[in-house]
Order: structure tokens, then sequence, then C-alpha cells
């Protein structure tokens, strides 16, 4: 559906920011399916003039081997454009001198070569999939309530994403429950916190107003957004759900039906 | 006490009250004895997710307790109701002890899910199972939504984590049907034909027993055995109808005060 009539959140943009899972790709058996038309819309954003970076909650693979995985799909990406969870967390371990107990996917543990972890004093939960099992949550909640001081970093708190196959338990029902069990509040690192957005925007030297931010999921990628003072875009693929555009807190500057459509939309107003 | 319906039923926890682990209170299968010719009906109630009626009946029997074993009233019980009243066919994740309490449910095809404590079936290929169930609209229902709980190598998660993690995954609320709910309380006593200021409850759980109990609209006494610690009482309000220091003492009061005598 053409969004004609409120075109306003295109005016003036001169960066987009974009989600990965559910907008260029979504997951699945053999890493994936890119998403019709996503491929051939960032080469045309690419090549606009317009700043572009990739922000994703993605921890299921260290920041490489997931860019190396879209690229073999066909997406012209580099690494340096891509924000992940994993290398904010590393820093704030390293300011805070922290070692972390893990709880992610095992292709994400390369991230954290060199990083001390003998005698951990926080918990870091990651969408770690079939690692959720009751023996490793319960190691973790094992650490953190013999804590003095309870500390869990959350890497992004979706709380679901689709699969080829259907949608899967998200990072966030994880770090509820063990939130639950130890009466703490985690730490969320990625989106949507706001030093996650922010750091992106540095990076870009643009103001929030200037960036649009497309995303499949509401509350993380559009709400997180626009709490920046960004605008926010959701597209109906990914864990896109119709009930999603009669949310009671978040709405969407527009919804658009892919990427495809969303990157017309801007170009357009470019000309 | 002139305001208060007759007497008509007592609901009587079972671990912390009746018997501490394997050995019975000191006399309290004589205090039920006493309690049983009074003009009332007994229940006994307790928050379980890993122990079926049949293996509790067997432990009071060997502790020489008199009851019966459709007596006995657990949250696996009211999980149970509450399926069966809305007719819907659940997916179980309640340990292989605890099923014998849904046999005769259709479980094929599920269209609701039940959490109890099951650490073999909380990995992530069941949970999303049940996930994708709730998303759908399936309801959930939790056995109870213990934090956690005491295991000889230390603190292990209870059902109540998961339950949080599915609630916030799906945006819905489960129904809880254990102590210290009032649907708990409410359905133990819906059989006995006894309305709540019509009974009693007695436990050792101030939270747990003696307040929801009292939430209900029941009267509650608080034992001074199992998990009770020192200055309970003064943990809830309104504070117990009485604290005392065992069940036997606990049955003396009721058969003073609270039974009219004939």
């Amino acid at each position: 559906m053409a969004a004609g009539r409120s075109m306003e959140w295109v005016k003036g943009v001169k960066g987009v920011i974009l989600d990965m899972c559910g907008v260029l790709y979504d997951s699945g058996e053999g890493g994936g399916q890119p998403i019709p038309g996503s491929v051939e819309a960032i080469e045309r954003l690419m090549g606009s003039g317009l700043i572009v970076r990739f922000c994703t909650n993605e921890t299921q693979n260290t920041r490489e081997k997931f860019v190396q995985k879209l690229q073999r799909m066909g997406f012209n990406i580099s690494v340096s454009h891509v924000f992940s969870p994993a290398p904010a967390l590393l820093r704030i371990l390293r300011e805070r001198g922290l070692q972390p107990h893990l709880l992610v996917h095992d292709d994400l543990m390369a991230e954290f070569d060199g990083v001390e972890m003998t005698s951990p004093n926080c918990v870091v939960i990651g969408d770690a999939a079939d690692r959720f099992s009751y023996q490793n949550l319960n190691e973790a909640f094992g650490v953190l309530i013999g804590l003095e001081k309870p500390i869990l970093f959350s890497l992004g708190q979706g709380r679901y994403y689709k699969e080829t196959d259907g949608l899967k338990l998200d990072v966030g029902g994880f770090m509820k429950a063990l939130e639950y069990a130890c009466d703490v509040q985690a730490e969320v690192v990625g989106k949507p916190s706001a030093e996650f957005f922010q750091s992106v925007l540095r990076d870009m030297d643009l103001q929030p107003h200037e960036v649009v931010m497309v995303g499949d999921d509401l509350v993380n990628d559009v709400g997180g957004a626009q709490r920046c003072g960004m605008r926010g875009v959701q597209v109906r693929t990914g864990k896109y759900r119709p009930s999603d555009e009669q949310h009671p807190s978040v709405k969407a500057d527009a919804h658009m039906d892919d990427l495809a459509a969303a990157v017309d939309a801007i170009l357009i107003s470019d000309l | 006490m002139a305001t208060r319906r007759r007497l008509k039923a007592v609901l009587i926890d079972l671990s912390g009250t009746l018997h501490i682990e394997d050995a019975a209170v000191p006399g309290a299968q004589e205090a039920l004895a006493r309690l049983r010719q009074a003009p009332v009906t007994v229940k006994f109630v307790t928050n379980t997710t890993k122990e079926c009626k049949r293996t509790l009946f067997e432990r009071l029997r060997q502790l020489n307790f008199d009851l019966q074993e459709q007596e006995i009233f657990t949250s696996l019980t009211a999980a149970r109701n509450l399926l069966e009243q809305r007719a819907v066919r659940p997916l179980l994740l309640v340990e292989d002890s605890a099923l014998e309490d849904f046999t005769g449910l259709e479980t094929s095809d599920p269209n609701a899910v039940v959490i109890g404590l099951a650490p073999n079936h909380f990995n992530y290929q069941t949970l999303n199972k049940a996930f994708q169930l709730i998303l759908d609209g399936a309801p959930l229902i939790a056995i109870h939504k213990a934090r956690y709980y005491k295991r000889k190598d230390g603190l292990a998660l209870g059902p109540g984590p998961f339950v949080t993690g599915l609630e916030y995954a799906t945006d819905t609320r489960a129904t809880v049907v254990g102590k210290p709910k009032k649907a708990f309380f409410l359905e133990a006593l819906r059989d006995l034909n006894c309305s709540p200021d019509e009974a009693v409850m007695i436990g050792d759980d101030a939270r747990d027993d003696v307040g929801g109990a009292q939430n209900t609209g029941m009267l509650g006494i608080l034992v001074k055995t199992g998990k009770y610690r020192h200055g309970d009482e003064d943990k809830i309000k309104p504070p117990p109808h009485l604290t005392c220091d065992t069940f036997p003492d606990a049955v003396n009061h009721i058969l003073e005060h609270l039974v009219e005598s004939k």
C-alpha cells in the first residue's frame, strides 16, 4: 500500500539505518534466504549518496562471519557499516572491569577471544538458541544468585524472530526468566538501547531527525529509534504481524510492504 | 466469632504442617483423628508440580495419617480441573511423575499449555513449541510461579522464570492455579459446598497458605513448623487469625472456639 498521503517521514532524510534479519533476509536452514527485492534495494541505497548503516541484534555469529554470509547472498555491505551488540558489550566489560559468564551461541564465542573469564562477576545472555537448556540457564542463574551485586547483560531483548520454518523465541524471554529468578534488571546492549543507536549516529555524523530507521520489530527497531529522535518505519516482512499496526504505544512513522518499497519511497523524495 | 457462619471445612497443608520430610509432626495423627469427630469436612491442600496424588497419599498413610486419596487437592488437581472446565487439550510441560494426575485428558493436537517444574522439558525445542501454541491463542496455565527451590546441590530454577519468559515473548498473562491464588482455595472448597467464610486453613507458609486463604475470605492459622521463620506472622495483612506452635494446637483451637458445640 503506497503511503502517498503521509510521506512526511521521507523529507530531509540524509541517512538510513537498516535492521537486517527480517528486512534484508529471513534466517533459517542453510543460513537463510534474502527477502525478494532487498539485494537490489541495498544496491540502490548504496549508490544514492545517503549515509547507510546496518544495525543488528544478531548474535548467533561474529560480525565478520555474519557479514560474509550476507555477502554470499548477494548483499553489497562491509563490516565497518554493521553495528552489533557484541563489540559494544566488550567495550562495556573493559570499561567496568567485568568478567563474564557467557550464555551465548557457540558461534559468537570467538568475539570473546582474549576476554578474561576465570572469575565471572556478571552474566551475559545472547541469542543462544539450542544452548537455552535448563542446565545452562540454571548455571547462569547460579552465578547471578551467588554474586553480591548481580549484573546481567542481555544482547538485545527481542521477543521472537522469524525463521523460514516459523517464529522462534529470541533472547528476551530468557532475559526475563533470569530477571524474575534473581529479582534483577538486565542491562540491554544493542537495540533498543539509546546508547547503541547514538553510537551509530555518531559514526554517521548526522542528527537523529535526519535519519530514518527501517526494521521489522516495532518495539525494538521502530520504537527504539523514535525514542532517540529518529524516524521509524516498519516493514511488513520478517517478524511483522498485522496486530503491530494497532500497538497501544508505538506508532510507526510509516508501514511499508518491504525494504524495496521503503527504498522506493526514500529515493523518490530525493529526486 | 459472632459474625462468621458456622465452620464447615478445614483445609490442611501437608509438608511442613502435618509432616517434615519423612517424619510426622508429633501428635498430628491423633489431632487429625479428633478433628474428624467434629462436624467438619477435612481437605488436604498443597502446591506440588512433581508428585501425583497417589504418591502424596502413600507417604501420609505410611506416617499413619487417616485419610482418603480423594481428600487431597493439589495445584496439579487445580490445573486439571481448569483444563476440563475449559475443554482444552494440553501440552503438558510437567514431570513424568506428575502425569498420572492428568490421565484421561486428550493431549494430541494441543490447544493449551500447562507449565510445572519440568527441567527435562525446559529445552529450546519444547519451549518454542509452547511459545508457538500460545502465540496461536492457546491459554498458558502455570501450576505455580516459584522463582527457585532448594535442591541437594543448591538452588535451582523453578517454573516461575519460564512462565515469565513465555508471558513476555507472547505478550500474554498466565493463569496461575496454585497457592496463594484465590482460584486455588475456591476450587478446593467447590465440591464441599462451602463458602470461604465457612472454612479455615492451617499451614506453615504465611504468604501462600495463610495469606492466600484469608484473602479468599477464610480464616487462617499459621503453625510454627516447617518453613516458618520468626516474625512471619507480621509479614501478612491482616495477620493470621491465630499463630500457634503446631498442628495439634491449631486443632485444639478449632475444636474449642470455631466449631459450634451441639
